[in-house]
């Protein structure tokens, strides 16, 4: 089945890590390039999936670009 | 200007200052008062080391200290959490019994205050046991570290309880502002981190400087240190002073010091440390965070740091700190410092303030005991609490009691809540600065600020209330004598 990230919903993940143990992969660990979220899929249903996880908490069609800085960059980045 | 005023400790604060070095050296001997907890069975990253954490923070006298060694999938790695947990933890650093009351330990800091001589020693970085591995290439943060999510609705999975060492982007030589503080880390891609200060903090001012003018920031993030770190790095402490000096001045002990690979200086004995380079003007999406005022902080765009470099001791211990709704280790561990600083500088100006408590959820609440000098005093004070480098941001809420009512003893202050205040006693001082992540901020950073006098009413002095006005000359001959004057002047008379 096709990962996608639990908060945004995004198909663009990316597997960080596995844990092993008795040489089997226990869990992945997967972080999100659009929304930044990361998380384990061995995690409780309220972190991970999106039908359990607080409304307040997803971040499906938001505009990342307009998310407040805390400390605004001088200048354009290079 | 530091002179050569040591810290003078009993016979017991002095051996275990000069036994405890390191990290390890503390579990060892907070193991032996009962005060650290090998966790025998096995734990899931999630939820298991965020509830263990709780349960044993949740006893806020002796809850003692947990290492984690058999978490599931990360065969061979430790994490070590509520080690600034208890205030039992605190008192046995300080060389007391662990039942020592928090007033007690209050007073202990603030005689330790005064000590200004730095106490630091050098070791050779290829002596330093930080050394004993490096990693330059193929650097994977989420393989290095035993990582998991603290509370539920994290962002990611933070390192919380790092002390970040960084140099002033313009003056990199100088020693004293170097800065050392505790900045929540939410790890990113492999070899990527943001690190949220805000303009306030000595490491937002730096990272400010750094893409102002186009300098490289480079920061070591020191994972697992000597005890006194984490509680000394996060005082309020000025700018261009020394964490370092001021963490071996309170423990009266000598800190082992080398020099990272970045030209950082690191405690020699530190568990493990990050190098990494501030990415000038690069911005990731960063939060949620469960935070100290017990709600989540928003998702912000936050500075980005890149990893340049992991050096680490043998079978490296993991140490983080859970936060969120308090009690939490976090108010342990920053509670008596965020104190101290206020009742010091409060007292140099009003030798009134016998104590202050400001444990509450990093000062947001803060109670001073002071004696009137006269009627309305205790207001005066806490307007200077406000002019704190700490009051500042922080005190929120601000009750002042009178000097025989110890502010430690929340029985006591709600008797003086119940007795001695007055409606209008209370101040409120609107749209005043405060931290973003209050949520009863009007808008993040923005807010209300509450004094609630509480101590003793006082009659006011009489000077002034019975005036005997001055007859001031004046009438015909006072004009005739201007006039006089004014010929004087011109040379007619």
């Amino acid at each position: 089945m096709k990962v996608i990230c639990p908060r945004c919903e995004s198909p663009g993940v990316t597997q960080m890590h596995a844990g092993m143990e008795d040489g089997k992969v226990l869990w992945r660990v997967w972080h999100c390039k659009d929304c930044a979220y990361t998380w384990r899929d061995s995690e409780p249903a309220e972190s991970v999936d999106p039908k359990m996880r607080p409304a307040w908490a997803q971040m499906k069609g938001v505009d990342f670009d307009s998310l407040r800085q805390v400390i605004p960059p001088a200048r354009k980045p290079t | 200007m530091a002179t050569e005023k040591t810290v003078s400790l009993s016979a017991e604060a002095g051996a275990i200052a000069a036994r405890v070095g390191s990290l390890r050296d503390f579990l060892t001997f907070l193991g032996e008062h009962e005060q650290c907890v090998r966790w025998p069975d096995p734990v899931m990253p999630e939820p298991d080391i965020r509830n263990i954490s709780v349960a044993a923070g949740n006893n806020v006298a002796t809850g003692p200290a947990v290492i984690f060694d058999q978490i599931r999938g990360y065969p061979g790695k430790r994490v070590a959490v509520n080690v600034h947990g208890s205030f039992g933890n605190l008192a046995l650093l300080l060389g007391l019994p662990k039942t020592t009351p928090v007033r007690d330990l209050f007073f202990e800091i603030i005689r330790r205050w005064g000590s200004d001589k730095p106490l630091l020693e050098r070791v050779p970085p290829e002596q330093a046991p930080v050394n004993e591995n490096r990693i330059d290439k193929n650097i994977n943060l989420y393989d290095l570290l035993p990582l998991y999510r603290i509370n539920a609705n994290d962002g990611g999975f933070y390192i919380a309880k790092a002390c970040v060492v960084s140099r002033d982007p313009l003056e990199p030589d100088n020693f004293g502002k170097q800065n050392v503080g505790i900045y929540r880390i939410q790890v990113m891609g492999p070899d990527t981190f943001t690190l949220l200060s805000i303009p306030a903090h000595d490491m937002g001012r730096q990272m400010l400087m750094a893409e102002q003018h186009g300098k490289p920031l480079k920061v070591s993030v020191m994972i697992g240190n000597h005890p006194a770190m984490p509680m000394f790095a996060a005082t309020p402490v000025g700018y261009d002073e020394s964490e370092f000096a001021y963490a071996s001045q309170m423990m009266g002990a000598a800190l082992r010091l080398t020099t990272a690979v970045n030209g950082t200086d690191i405690l020699a004995d530190t568990e493990m440390v990050i190098e990494g380079e501030l990415q000038l003007n690069q911005r990731e999406v960063e939060g949620p965070f469960g935070e100290f005022p017990g709600s989540y902080s928003g998702v912000r765009k936050v500075p980005l740091f890149r990893v340049t470099g992991v050096s680490h001791r043998n079978n490296p211990i993991f140490e983080n700190i859970y936060i969120g709704k308090g009690w939490t280790e976090h108010d342990t561990l920053i509670g008596l410092n965020t104190s101290a600083p206020i009742y010091a500088q409060l007292k140099k100006d009003f030798p009134e303030v016998a104590a202050v408590n400001a444990l509450y959820q990093h000062g947001l609440t803060g109670i001073i005991s002071v004696r009137n000098r006269f009627s309305g005093f205790a207001k005066s004070v806490a307007m200077r609490a406000l002019g704190t480098p700490h009051g500042t941001m922080y005190l929120k809420n601000l009750i002042l009691v009178d000097e025989n009512v110890d502010p430690f003893d929340l029985n006591q202050v709600m008797w003086a809540l119940s007795t001695r205040t007055r409606a209008n006693d209370i101040i409120v001082i609107p749209n005043m600065p405060m931290v973003p992540i209050d949520p009863a901020a009007e808008v993040p950073g923005k807010g209300h600020r509450l004094i609630i006098d509480a101590t003793s009413f006082m009659a006011p002095d009489n000077l002034g209330a019975d005036p005997h006005l001055v007859d001031r000359p004046m009438g015909p001959a006072i004009d005739a004598l201007m006039q006089r004057l004014n010929e004087l002047q011109k040379g007619h008379a």
